[in-house]
């Protein structure tokens, strides 16, 4: 049973890709075209492609997360934010995103004096330790900053709350 | 268990043997007081924020020698006056603080890292800063003084990485634990700058784990110490531990074990480190290792490699840029002894008691990944 299923949905898969195929045209070398995949979401077996393309898009906001969190002037600039103003970047207090713990989030955190998801806490720092600008919560530059933070503490258990 | 933990436990199964220790007539203590600048001016608007100085204090005595007192002071990481004002404030108040010391400390020594990047401009502010400090003054190199142009400034400004001297029946030995990183950056063509930026980033991994002390310098310290007496004590200066604490943040010098082997004839041994920004204590086999404070942020604890002997300093508050760092005033006793006091500015109790004020308590449940954006071309 296993073996036909697993032939059955090589073969859907293989339709599917065709199909996307037809319907997109072919994507460049070694790129898989996303336009579809909220039309096509969970509705037909994954490939292995598509699944190296979601994972590169997570790891492409995880490196410019590495970038601005490591102060780097170009990101900063091409993403329209001003994350210090005093040469400190992130990770001069957080090496490896060490003692952020954005596991433990969302969380009352002491020095907002209220309850805070790790948003808050990145603008928090954005403002007081390295004087810069605060960013959108909702913006590219958050985004990536928090991948990042994600990314670098893998393997953490969530501990939301914890102190 | 990782390869690293396994090395690790292998090494200290053959280098910690059963009974070795530094001699017990030197100590560590942990005590506090309130510094005398909270008495005056500026520092007494801080002590109503509740700031309270840090200092870290070491008595350290041999036989009949007079007791003395000297400071000890690193890590400044000084930009440009105009980039960042608070890293001025800080240095000029640990300044201001080791010269009013009461009674005055013998010499400063200064541990590395006077600089951020390497930049002459830096290199100077932080030698104008200390021209407050009047006391004999002596240097080490940190790796933010040096890959801009190879310690060129560093040396012209502070003269050689590298000495030793007598002071009271205690010899004191500077190391340059920096300046041999292997060469990451002629293959890759980078300019001094960019070589200097790979080596500023504490969790880089271009530079790689760089601190070292290298076969010449081994030589040397062997000859400069084969003239003293074993049972005299020796303090050993230099800006990364002598031990393995957590190598990719450079909290070693990957030739420890070696270093250990020179030192293992003398029984008095104290290694005073920079670097950590953070207070750390060990013992292998005949020596002690005392990680001190910076005056510019703390750094957290590494997520492994923290000596079961070290007790951790408090959670540092971000919001606050006087807590968490500092400096260290060092008193050598009649009694052999060493002892420590770690001063923060910030507190009265620099060390953590309960586990929730620690800053290691969450370290049991923090997994981390080097990071990955540097090693991507042009970065």
């Amino acid at each position: 049973m296993d073996i036909r299923r697993s032939t059955l949905h090589q073969l859907l898969a293989g339709v599917a890709f065709l199909g996307l195929l037809a319907i997109v045209g072919p994507a460049p070398a070694g790129e898989v075209d996303l336009s579809d995949a909220v039309q096509l979401a969970h509705k037909k077996p994954h490939t292995a492609e598509q699944l190296k393309a979601f994972n590169d898009v997570f790891m492409e906001e995880v490196r410019k997360g590495d970038l601005l969190f490591h102060g780097d002037g170009a990101t900063q600039e091409a993403m329209g934010v001003k994350l210090s103003a005093t040469g400190m970047a992130c990770a001069m207090c957080h090496p490896m995103s060490a003692d952020i713990h954005p596991y433990e989030f969302p969380k009352f955190q002491e020095q907002i004096g209220k309850f805070a998801t790790l948003r808050d806490m990145i603008n928090w720092c954005i403002e007081k330790p390295n004087q810069g600008e605060k960013i959108e919560s909702d913006s590219e530059a958050m985004k990536a900053l928090e991948a990042y933070m994600y990314w670098s503490t893998k393997g953490s258990a969530l501990d939301p709350g914890r102190h | 268990m990782s390869e690293h933990e396994r090395m690790r436990r292998e090494m200290d199964a053959v280098l910690r043997t059963p009974g070795a220790h530094p001699a017990r007539s030197l100590r560590l203590t942990r005590r506090t007081f309130l510094h005398r600048s909270l008495l005056t001016g500026v520092a007494a608007g801080a002590a109503s924020y509740g700031w309270f100085p840090l200092i870290n204090t070491i008595d350290l005595a041999y036989g009949a020698e007079a007791p003395f007192k000297f400071a000890w002071l690193s890590d400044t990481h000084l930009y440009p006056k105009e980039v960042n004002t608070r890293f001025v404030e800080k240095t000029v108040r640990a300044a201001k603080e080791i010269q009013a010391m009461d009674p005055p400390a013998d010499f400063l020594i200064f541990g590395g890292d006077i600089a951020q990047l390497g930049d002459p401009v830096e290199l100077d502010l932080g030698n104008e800063l200390l021209k407050e400090v009047t006391i004999k003054k002596v240097f080490i190199p940190g790796e933010h003084d040096w890959y801009l142009d190879m310690g060129e400034k560093w040396r012209a400004l502070f003269g050689d990485a590298n000495w030793t001297f007598d002071h009271k029946g205690v010899r004191f030995v500077g190391l340059d634990t920096i300046s041999r990183a292997p060469d990451y950056w002629t293959a890759k063509g980078m300019s001094p700058q960019e070589r200097m930026a790979h080596m500023s980033v504490l969790d880089g991994t271009v530079a790689g784990a760089w601190a070292g002390v290298g076969k010449d310098q081994l030589e040397w310290l062997t000859s400069a110490l084969s003239d003293w007496d074993k049972a005299k004590p020796v303090v050993i200066f230099s800006h990364n531990p002598l031990y393995e604490v957590y190598p990719p943040w450079n909290f070693w010098v990957r030739d420890w074990r070696d270093v250990v082997a020179v030192l293992q004839p003398y029984t008095n041994v104290t290694n005073i480190h920079g670097h950590v920004h953070q207070p750390l204590y060990n013992e292998i086999g005949t020596m002690r290792s005392i990680g001190m404070l910076a005056t510019s942020w703390p750094w957290p604890y590494p997520p492994t490699g923290v000596p079961a002997l070290t007790q951790p300093m408090i959670r540092a508050d971000p919001g606050d840029h006087f807590d968490g760092v500092g400096w260290s005033g060092l008193t050598v006793t009649e009694k052999d002894r060493v002892d420590t006091e770690y001063y923060i500015w910030g507190r009265t109790e620099p060390l953590a008691v309960a586990e929730a004020d620690s800053g290691t308590s969450d370290n049991v449940n923090q997994r981390l990944s080097a990071r990955i954006a540097d090693n991507q071309w042009p970065y």
